[in-house]
């Protein structure tokens, strides 16, 4: 079957406020660059996937035809695509439906999100609250920190997980976000500071939270016999696949899942389970060279090396100390930074780690973050507590 | 600032972001701010599930059976999602244990919570499911996972039903 490849990736600067632009300003910059980075004019693209999760924080309905008709995409094809935190992702799954089922030969994936300062803080939590329960889990205050918290707790009964071990996430992700330009929070922290910053919900301190971020992200995707019939230069340039590709859902209340699942992200390994069939992947340790995981929080990091079989279940704090997963270990995870470090913009964020995934395996990152030698590259992303779950395999395939 | 444009927050002048020297939007680095509000009112119906939040007013905590496979669903559904079969109300001792909690010392601004306060998985007594709720009545240094927890049904007025109970250890 023809492969579908990865032509262009672009990204605008992801920051906690980007007063400076609208987000089809930023969704602009991010096609522009994605453009620049394939050689394509935009009028050969055919069909774009918009994806994004709220129409609350946005202030618009509809916004997917609307950054369409801004990169002068009409009279061509659009849909939005949604899933919460696993938007991208399934925007990501859904382009590789249209290429593979010829409704489309060369696709445009765009994800935005304005997270940032033009709502309060207070304002983000309960928009993002409300993609929780909305009858029975906002009512007695939930919101996503304490939902998080609540699996985690039962993983550190259950295994001994340590509140330093969740800080050592948060230590790398910073720290990796260093060696990115467009990040939102590089820095250079320690373990202490993670744990001493403020208290939002047992275990999870502020600096074991994802960021809120403005930011877009677009990738060109296309099926690889009409790239080398219509990309200059095709065959010149490094070719990076998107070769396996797997979706899971879950009870959106983590509550109503088997009770013994508490601590693990079953959709996410279904998800997973799905890819590596998908991409021949028996050995996922041994066989992916640099991931990109959902750092949602810091725990949601360490579930899901477990979920993806990077390390059995239980193990993930331990395998998390002896550097197992930071830019010079057997596996590195988020080399850009992830949620924590780079930034999060929901929408964004499952194409951003395309885009993160596609430098890695070009060579093309910043070599202070680049992963030596990475030919196979994995990308993660769930909704709510892992209710949905989009797993992705992307290859070097040069001809 | 413009009196005259009533919505006008601020007015600035933005950097590149990216700090190219040649900025290819040097045009376009006048930036005005808006402070805009949408308040929306839902006539919001609990459906199927209303009779749960109608008992609270006795004092009793019900649950959705399924008659077929026997499992027990709360918060209710009024079709099971293991087989479809349209369920029956029955009613807990409103007694469980401690599954797995968090504290939070800032609460949410929708939350209607003192601060700090406790959020809790609870495996109720007779219950296939978790269900999410405060605890009160109780420090975290006193939790223990498996501990036994009761329902407390307040008389203070309340915003949302849900708001009429929470629960706190059986005995302490
Ligand atoms: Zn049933």
């Amino acid at each position: 079957m023809d492969d579908v490849v990865v032509l262009g990736c672009g990204l605008s600067p992801f920051r906690s406020s980007r007063f400076d632009g609208s987000i089809r300003d930023w969704v602009a910059e991010a096609v522009l660059a994605a453009l620049a980075d394939s050689g394509l004019e935009h009028q050969q693209i055919d069909q774009s996937l918009m994806a994004y999760e709220s129409d609350h924080l946005a202030g618009q309905i509809g916004q997917g035809v609307i950054w369409h008709d801004t990169l002068g995409l009409t009279p061509r094809p659009t849909a939005r695509i949604e899933g919460c935190g696993a938007t991208g992702g399934l925007a990501l799954r859904s382009a590789f439906a249209y290429l593979r089922a010829g409704l489309s030969r060369c696709l445009l994936v765009v994800g935005a999100e304005r997270v940032g300062k033009s709502v309060s803080t207070a304002t983000a939590g309960e928009i993002f609250a409300m993609s929780s329960d909305t009858d029975w889990e906002l009512p007695v205050g939930g919101h996503f920190t304490a939902y998080y918290a609540l699996l985690m707790r039962e993983h550190m009964r259950r295994y001994g997980t340590t509140e330093e071990q969740l800080a050592l996430v948060s230590v790398k992700n910073h720290g990796n976000a260093r060696y990115h330009p467009l990040a939102q929070k590089p820095k250079e922290l320690t373990v202490d500071e993670v744990l001493a910053s403020p208290l939002i919900a047992s275990p999870y301190k502020l600096l074991d939270c994802s960021l809120l971020s403005d930011g877009a992200a677009a990738v060109i995707l296309a099926n690889r016999s009409w790239a080398q019939a219509n990309v200059p230069r095709f065959s010149e340039r490094p070719v990076v696949a998107l070769t396996g590709s797997g979706c899971a859902t879950d009870y959106a209340r983590a509550g109503d899942r088997p009770r013994d699942a508490l601590a693990h992200f079953t959709a996410k390994r279904l998800a997973g389970e799905a890819a590596y069939a998908m991409a021949g992947i028996s050995e996922p340790l041994e066989e992916i060279d640099v991931a990109e995981v959902y750092d949602s929080y810091t725990g949601a990091e360490l579930m899901a090396y477990e979920a993806l079989g990077f390390c059995p279940p239980g193990t993930s704090g331990p395998l998390s100390e002896e550097g197992v997963f930071s830019l010079q270990g057997e596996l590195p995870v988020n080399p850009s930074g992830g949620l924590l470090g780079f930034g999060a913009a929901a929408g964004a964020t499952g194409v951003a780690q395309a885009v993160e995934i596609t430098a890695q395996l070009r060579g093309e990152a910043d070599p202070r973050r680049q992963v030596a030698g990475a030919k196979r590259g994995l990308s993660d992303c769930h909704a709510g507590t892992c209710t949905v779950a989009a797993v992705h395999i992307f290859e070097r395939k040069d001809i | 600032m413009d009196p005259k444009v009533k919505l006008e927050l601020e007015r600035l002048r933005a950097d590149d972001p990216l700090g190219r020297s040649e900025d290819p939007f040097a045009d376009f680095r006048e930036v005005l701010l808006l402070g805009l509000e949408h308040r929306f009112r839902y006539r919001h119906s609990l459906g199927k599930s209303s009779r749960f939040f109608l008992a609270l007013e006795e004092g009793v905590l019900l649950a959705t059976r399924c008659e077929r496979c026997g499992r027990v669903w709360l918060p209710p559904r009024p079709v099971c999602p293991n087989d479809l079969q349209v369920t029956r109300w029955t009613e807990l001792s409103g007694k469980g244990t401690l599954e797995s909690w968090t504290l939070c010392p800032r609460a949410p601004h929708y939350a209607r919570t003192g601060e700090p306060y406790l959020l809790a998985y609870v495996a109720l007594e007779g219950v296939s499911t978790l269900f999410l709720h405060q605890l009160r009545g109780v420090g975290p240094d006193a939790l223990q996972h498996g501990m036994e927890l009761h329902a407390v049904f307040g008389n203070e007025p309340v915003d949302h039903p849900l708001e009429r109970f929470w629960f706190e250890p059986l005995e302490l």
